[in-house]
């Protein structure tokens, strides 16, 4: 059984490695250099995959919470906690990326953009659920705690991106990156499959960090198990 | 109504704790007067820039002596096991969580009712006629705030650092409160009319709803815990 | 000093325990390890082991304030998780010294707690049960200004009050004094001659056993002993003797 489950790991990881150098390929070369950003453009292929598969994860861990909560298993718990690391590590990288980005763009590496506040906001949310999980030894305790940050969390994202949009837009003109549009217009076909490319890519690659840390976890309760049961 | 009964006792209880403890209250007062203290010394604010200065300050006021009234929100349960001894009974467990709410709601709006004309009187603010207003969309906001705050006080009571861990998990969830709420005093204080804010307003009502729905559904789950 | 005996409960309803296999894990620490028993009405029982044998993990198990890793309690055949709130209005813990408001006075602290239980006690009715402990002097006094013996009786009269039909305590001795002591035995034996149940850890040995009807003994957590009385209980003696603390003689 766990052998299994370990060569379909493999199998994943061997396409997430595929995957990933081909979306590099289509996107690094194939992907022809923007109208106006130029070869600036090219790191899109990476930002948005990693900020749309970060908020896969804190879907994941909202289900997932309600899921505990409601059954009390502990893989449930488990999967939670895996999803939100990831999240906050995707989440994350976004920023930087974001940065990276906007340096040479805007010309800062920072600005109160509505959509750059709320990523940031998701970040810190989450950050605070790592160090909660972190400060409760109880371990039932602390994946109840968890489970009530990770659905109040992720039901105050709506809440939030409200008020920040609305913070943006009524208090300040719009900034150069208007929400309702992307940075490009007219997308090149090749554009458009370099970003489904690494798009697949990234969703491989989270559902295999996903399994791996999931797996770290299993693997944790099970060296609990034998410790409380092996020592009778 | 069973509910409403058995919340009623825990407020008597609290209430008559902190008349004879004399611990949040008194605290918080002299807290959010020193604040005000520290924002004179460290900003010059003129009269024509108060209406976007003031609500900020003030609110940061607030929300500062309010996390000090939540990290002692449950002491009295940590003595002693009292708690124990509540969950013990059969007593329904959200009408501990509505109690805490209002207990905390009374504290804040206690301080808010000293706090605020002071405000007006220490940076020489003239809008005397707008402060009912203004009190009205900080109660929102402070319920908004003990909605969110009292559920996650108690998650983090019996965590390590628990003080230190309120404000660093309960500050990014206010985020939608603490925009409404200065937004709408800022509007308010601009206008002088608060039909201008009225978005703002209901986004704050919105997230008031929303958060003591969630917190009196899960409640029960994070104090047994 | 002899006082006026507490009143016995006077519904004969009674409750079955049932605990199955029942497990609890601090950490990696078994504290209780495949617990199965059952209590009867009219059991009064003494639960006995050295320090760190369990015995108030159990206690705590049984009134709800610890969820069980694994196993189940079942109250007449309902699980005590399922639908707790009618079921705790059943189970009593006596913790002494511990439990109470320190800044509400003795009254204050009965009203508060009998009120969310839902029953409504008239202010005789308090005084009264202060008379029986004793305590009726001390009624508008903080909790707090109270010796941990007279915070044992206030226990005791909050109990009396709510008439659970399962009682738990917890090394209920070391505080009381004499009459306290025979106050104490005498709910005791009220509650279990009534139908319900009294299961107590103790470590004053002779005492319990001379009060109670049957021991369970725990050690590391399993439940090595479990026996009604008998006369003489060589049995018991033989289980119970390593464990005998030093100075402490027990004889049937």
């Amino acid at each position: 059984m766990e052998k299994r489950h370990g060569r379909s790991r493999t199998i994943l990881g061997g396409l997430t490695l595929v995957s990933v150098l081909l979306g590099l390929y289509w996107g690094l070369v194939q992907a022809p250099p923007d109208a106006y950003q130029g070869q600036l453009q090219r790191i899109m292929y990476l930002h948005i995959p990693t900020i749309l598969t970060a908020y896969l994860s804190f879907f994941i861990v909202f289900i997932m919470s309600c899921l505990y909560l409601w059954k009390r298993d502990r893989r449930d718990d488990i999967l939670a906690y895996s999803a939100a690391e990831i999240g906050v590590l995707f989440t994350g990288l976004t920023i930087i990326e974001g940065s990276i980005w906007g340096k040479p763009t805007w010309g800062v590496w920072w600005t109160w953009d509505a959509r750059l506040t709320l990523t940031a906001i998701l970040f810190l949310i989450f950050v605070g659920y790592l160090i909660l999980r972190s400060l409760i030894e109880d371990e039932n305790r602390g994946a109840i705690c968890g489970a009530v940050l990770g659905i109040i969390g992720f039901l105050d994202i709506p809440l939030i991106h409200m008020s920040v949009y609305w913070w943006r837009t009524l208090h300040q003109p719009p900034s150069i990156l208007r929400p309702d549009k992307l940075p490009w217009e007219n997308v090149h076909p090749s554009m458009l499959i370099a970003l489904s490319i690494n798009f697949a890519a990234f969703l491989l690659l989270y559902f295999y960090l996903l399994s791996l840390r999931f797996h770290v976890g299993e693997m944790r309760e099970e060296v609990k198990r034998m410790k409380l049961y092996g020592g009778a | 109504m069973e509910l409403l009964r058995q919340a009623s006792w825990l407020i008597w209880k609290d209430l008559l704790l902190e008349i004879r403890r004399r611990e949040s209250l008194v605290t918080m007062f002299f807290f959010g007067t020193l604040l005000l203290f520290v924002f004179h010394f460290a900003f010059e604010m003129p009269r024509e820039r108060a209406p976007e200065m003031a609500p900020g300050l003030l609110w940061l006021a607030f929300l500062f002596t309010g996390t000090l009234g939540l990290t002692q929100l449950f002491q009295p349960e940590r003595e002693n096991h009292c708690l124990d001894a509540l969950l013990l009974s059969p007593m329904d467990r959200a009408a501990l969580y509505l109690a805490k709410v209002f207990f905390n709601l009374v504290l804040m709006l206690v301080v808010e009712l000293v706090v605020l004309p002071l405000f007006w009187v220490l940076f020489n603010l003239d809008s005397w006629r707008l402060l009912p207003a203004i009190f009205m969309v900080a109660f929102l906001g402070t319920l908004g705030f003990c909605v969110l705050g009292t559920l996650f006080s108690a998650v983090t009571m019996r965590a390590r650092a628990r003080e230190l861990l309120l404000p660093l998990i309960l500050f990014p969830l206010m985020i939608p409160v603490i925009l409404a709420t200065i937004r709408t005093m800022e509007v308010i204080l601009r206008s002088g009319d608060a039909s201008e804010a009225l978005d703002w307003l209901r986004l704050l009502l919105g997230f008031d709803v929303i958060f003591l729905t969630a917190g009196f559904l899960v409640f029960e789950w994070v104090i047994e815990a | 000093m002899e006082r006026a005996q507490p009143e016995l409960p006077q519904e004969k309803s009674v409750l079955h325990v049932a605990i199955r296999s029942l497990a609890k894990a601090y950490g990696l620490l078994w504290a209780l390890r495949e617990v199965t028993l059952e209590l009867k009405p009219g059991d009064c029982v003494a639960l006995l082991g050295p320090n760190g044998a369990g015995k108030t993990t159990l206690l705590k198990l049984l009134c709800g304030l610890v969820h069980p890793t694994s196993g189940a309690i079942e109250l007449d055949g309902e699980n005590l998780l399922g639908d707790p709130s009618r079921l705790r209005s059943l189970i009593g813990f006596l913790s002494p010294s511990e439990h109470f408001y320190e800044n509400l006075t003795v009254a204050e602290n009965l009203r508060f707690f009998v009120s969310l239980y839902g029953k409504r006690e008239s202010t005789a009715e308090v005084t009264r049960i202060l008379e029986t402990v004793a305590l009726d002097s001390r009624a508008n006094e903080y909790v707090g200004s109270l010796s941990s013996g007279m915070k044992c009786r206030l226990a005791i009269a909050k109990w009396l009050l709510l008439q659970p039909k399962l009682l738990l305590l917890d090394e209920p001795y070391g505080m009381l004094d004499g009459s306290g002591v025979d106050l104490l035995e005498a709910y005791l034996r009220g509650l279990a001659g009534s139908g319900g149940i009294v299961l107590m850890a103790s470590h004053h040995v002779s005492r319990v056993l001379a009060l109670c009807n049957r021991a369970l003994i725990l050690h590391r957590g399993k439940l090595i002993f479990d026996e009604p009385k008998q006369e003489p209980w060589l049995t018991f003696q033989r289980a119970f003797g390593e464990f005998l603390p030093r100075g402490e003689q027990w004889s049937s």
